[in-house]
């Protein structure tokens, strides 16, 4: 009887599930994920998804935080990558205990990727992999064309034939050769010419599209910010990173500054403009490429010998206050399983799950038919460099603004004239003092 | 008959005693039923978390923690932490620069606008008070390019004038106050329009005796205008003292791409980082009171000054 009462539809569990923290905010997305939740609604009589999306991800932090403050947290948060989990620290559910009571198959996932959701001492699964982006280089076809280059190489190992037919090492100084030859200004000139005017430039070699620090000092080999004493560490190879996207910068024009950055000319979204050669990005890049001419995929250069291809991963978090733990992992595993393509696709991801990999592939090569190597995304995953590059340490979201704070110092206005490492040992000192603060 | 008389009128005394005391009592009551719509937003949304940034700067609260007591420790950290140091800094210097602008460039525009021999006044009005109503967000995203070193139109413009190297506003530690200056000057619409009105608001016989008595132009301002005026400047300065020292949106725009400038962390800019970016609330709780005391100093002495150079010509 009581059953048939119309009240009854309200006895099922309600799992919210706020977006924001990472992608999931454009208009696209919204209407995939929408009718997402209306679809596992639909199948079910014991949990109504309800669905909350954050204006933009910039607007998200405080929401989610209001949210966790005033004891409404959400049940799911995703997709979210590491920074954005880590910024929550101490916030997540352990999933062990749900994934032994409810027997779910690990052994789909590769094991590296679901090791890399532990926490720091191994004992808890805090996420369970869902999408990856691989690091990878883009480079304008038409750019390349035009200044009679050959492409980047894609595949580790082999070299880079420059236009005299001589073979080199794919590798960041190559960069710099063939990204002075892409650097042009409004007069012609080149920028391996001594007529070029940096000022007037026109279409630049090379960009770190949208990076962090800690991302571009991965590419030259990963390392932790702070080791087991507690003792900061901006390591030697970070070292020569930073020097080297100071020079391409501020010596050799390849690079645009902050300021060029948000100009006219490269409108925040600088390979997307069309006036810069190569990017160096992940694949969450194919997001905002719609107005790019002709692309196409590279590996990213080496350093010493190796790709690092710093790595980007998303997944859904479970909060750790939820009343109904059993059943937001229902809907978790729902997420990252019958609904995973979809919103995969609507998201820019490269799957976790294998079996799922090549129809995500397909999807992306129907919107950019430009793109010709697409076999470089799986490679690149092998070169994700470990550990992490937005790997935990105490007083994670300050330390990260400082990191971010020195990138924007080196690539401002006045970056061409600091001491670059004296700015090092400031950063290192200033980490030091930040992590301290909790220590 | 004499008594019963006197008793009639103590009875109609007392009954017209009563029907004013709940007249009286009435009245209280709507007054407070009325008054309660603000009264019960301000315990609710100002009094209560007032109080309760109070009790959580001397805790470690942060998100989705339990708050701890911690006693002064916050605010020893507070007066330990370089970084409010140099924001308090970059704040007092922004406001040295931007306190006189906000309140001469309105005066100025005020004078003019009150000029009798300007034609097409309400014309400049309203073009004066337009970016005002304009929300501050798009504003700065059109500053924004307006001041891009190398392709806004400001630098075009000196480059056409012979200045080969114009600075990068918004990435200069020397030219990114300059450069909110000019933004902020585009928001003196109102201050300007108040002192429109005060002008306006003096008597005209005034003038009139003054010029009978020899009195220039400038005579006239400074020994007419200014004082009688000088009630709306007071009322201008101090909302430009308490919006300085609360001072946030422009900078936190400017602050997404400029981050690095340590010129744009402003006190209110640390505070929000402190806590909403970093989590740290019990030690943003202490900033936040400590932001408050200093405002709050500052009013103070510029209300008490004002004894010396306001003048209310209908008394205080």
């Amino acid at each position: 009887m009581l059953g048939a009462l119309p009240g009854a539809a309200q006895e099922r569990v309600k799992i919210t599930w706020f977006v924001g923290l990472g992608t999931g905010t454009n208009e696209q997305q919204i209407e995939v994920q929408n009718r997402i939740v209306e679809e596992f609604n639909a199948s079910q009589d014991k949990i109504e998804l309800v669905i909350n999306i954050a204006a933009s991800n910039q607007t998200a932090p405080d929401i989610l935080s209001t949210l966790i403050a005033s004891g409404d947290a959400p049940d799911i948060v995703g997709p979210v990558g590491f920074s954005g989990s880590n910024a929550f620290a101490g916030q997540w559910l352990d999933l062990a205990p749900l994934i032994e009571a409810t027997g779910y198959d690990l052994g789909q996932f590769p094991e590296n990727l679901v090791e890399s959701y532990r926490s720091l001492d191994g004992e808890q699964l805090l996420g369970l992999p869902f999408a990856v982006f691989p690091g990878v280089l883009y480079y304008n076809v038409g750019l390349f064309d035009e200044a009679g280059l050959n492409y980047p190489p894609t595949e580790a190992g082999v070299p880079y034939v420059m236009p005299d037919g001589t073979e080199v090492p794919w590798d960041y100084n190559t960069v710099v050769e063939i990204g002075k030859i892409l650097t042009v200004d409004a007069n012609g000139y080149d920028a391996t010419m001594p007529e070029f005017d940096p000022t007037k430039t026109i279409q630049f070699g090379f960009i770190h599209q949208w990076d962090t620090l800690r991302s571009d000092f991965h590419t030259f080999g990963a390392n932790y910010v702070v080791d087991e004493e507690g003792k900061v560490h901006i390591w030697d190879n970070w070292r020569e990173a930073a020097r080297w996207l100071w020079e391409a910068v501020w010596v050799h024009h390849i690079h645009p500054s902050d300021s060029w950055i948000s100009s006219d000319l490269l409108l925040g979204n600088a390979f997307n403009s069309g006036n810069v050669a190569m990017a160096r990005s992940m694949l969450w890049y194919t997001c905002c490429l719609a107005d790019a001419p002709a692309w196409d995929l590279a590996v990213q250069p080496a350093y010493n010998g190796t790709i690092y291809a710093p790595i980007d991963m998303d997944t859904f978090r479970i909060h750790k206050d939820t009343k109904h733990p059993e059943e937001a992992f229902t809907v978790l595993t729902y997420l990252l399983g019958d609904a995973a393509l979809d919103l995969l696709t609507v998201y820019g991801g490269y799957p976790a799950r294998p079996e799922l990999q090549d129809a995500a592939i397909q999807a992306k090569a129907e919107t950019y038919p430009s793109v010709q190597n697409w076999d470089v995304v799986a490679r690149s995953i092998q070169y994700a460099p470990v550990p992490h590059h937005e790997e935990w340490y105490p007083n994670f979201n300050k330390g990260q603004t400082r990191f971010q704070d020195f990138l924007t110092l080196l690539r401002s206005d006045g970056g061409a004239d600091i001491d670059l490492e004296a700015e090092l040992d400031r950063l290192e000192a200033d980490l030091q003092a930040i992590v301290d603060e909790v220590q | 008959m004499t008594e019963q008389v006197a008793t009639l009128g103590e009875s109609a005394s007392l009954k017209r005693t009563r029907r004013t005391r709940t007249l009286e009592q009435q009245q209280r009551l709507w007054g407070w039923i009325f008054l309660s719509p603000w009264l019960i937003g301000f315990l609710v949304f100002t009094l209560f978390p007032m109080a309760a940034s109070l009790y959580l700067s001397f805790t470690d609260f942060t998100i989705g923690q339990p708050p701890n007591w911690v006693g002064f420790k916050n605010w020893e950290n507070l007066f330990k932490d370089p970084v409010t140091y140099n924001s308090l800094r970059v704040t007092f210097r922004f406001a040295i620069i931007m306190l006189p602008v906000a309140i001469l460039v309105p005066l100025g525009l005020a004078s003019l606008l009150n000029s009798k021999y300007l034609a097409g006044k309400r014309v400049f009005r309203a073009l004066f008070y337009m970016p005002y109503i304009i929300p501050a967000i798009s504003g700065i995203f059109i500053w924004q390019s307006f001041l891009n070193g190398q392709t806004g139109l400001l630098n075009r413009l000196l480059r056409l004038a012979g200045i080969a190297d114009p600075p990068d506003w918004l990435f200069s530690p020397t030219w990114i106050h300059p450069a909110m200056v000019l933004i902020g000057l585009w928001g003196v619409g109102n201050a300007m329009l108040t002192m429109l009105a005060g002008m306006q608001g003096v008597p005209t016989e005034y003038y009139e005796a003054a010029t009978v008595d020899g009195a220039g132009p400038l005579m006239r301002f400074r020994h007419i205008t200014l004082p009688m005026i000088s009630p709306v400047i007071l009322y201008n300065l101090v909302l430009t003292v308490i919006g300085l020292m609360q001072y946030f949106v422009v900078p936190w725009v400017l602050s997404n791409t400029t981050r690095s400038n340590p010129e744009t962390n402003f006190i209110n800019l640390h505070l929000y980082r402190e806590g909403f970016q970093f989590f740290h609330m019990g030690y943003a709780s202490a900033l936040a009171w400590f932001l408050f005391i200093i405002g709050l100093i500052l009013t103070l002495i510029v209300l008490y000054s004002s004894r010396r150079w306001v003048y209310y010509s209908s008394g205080e």
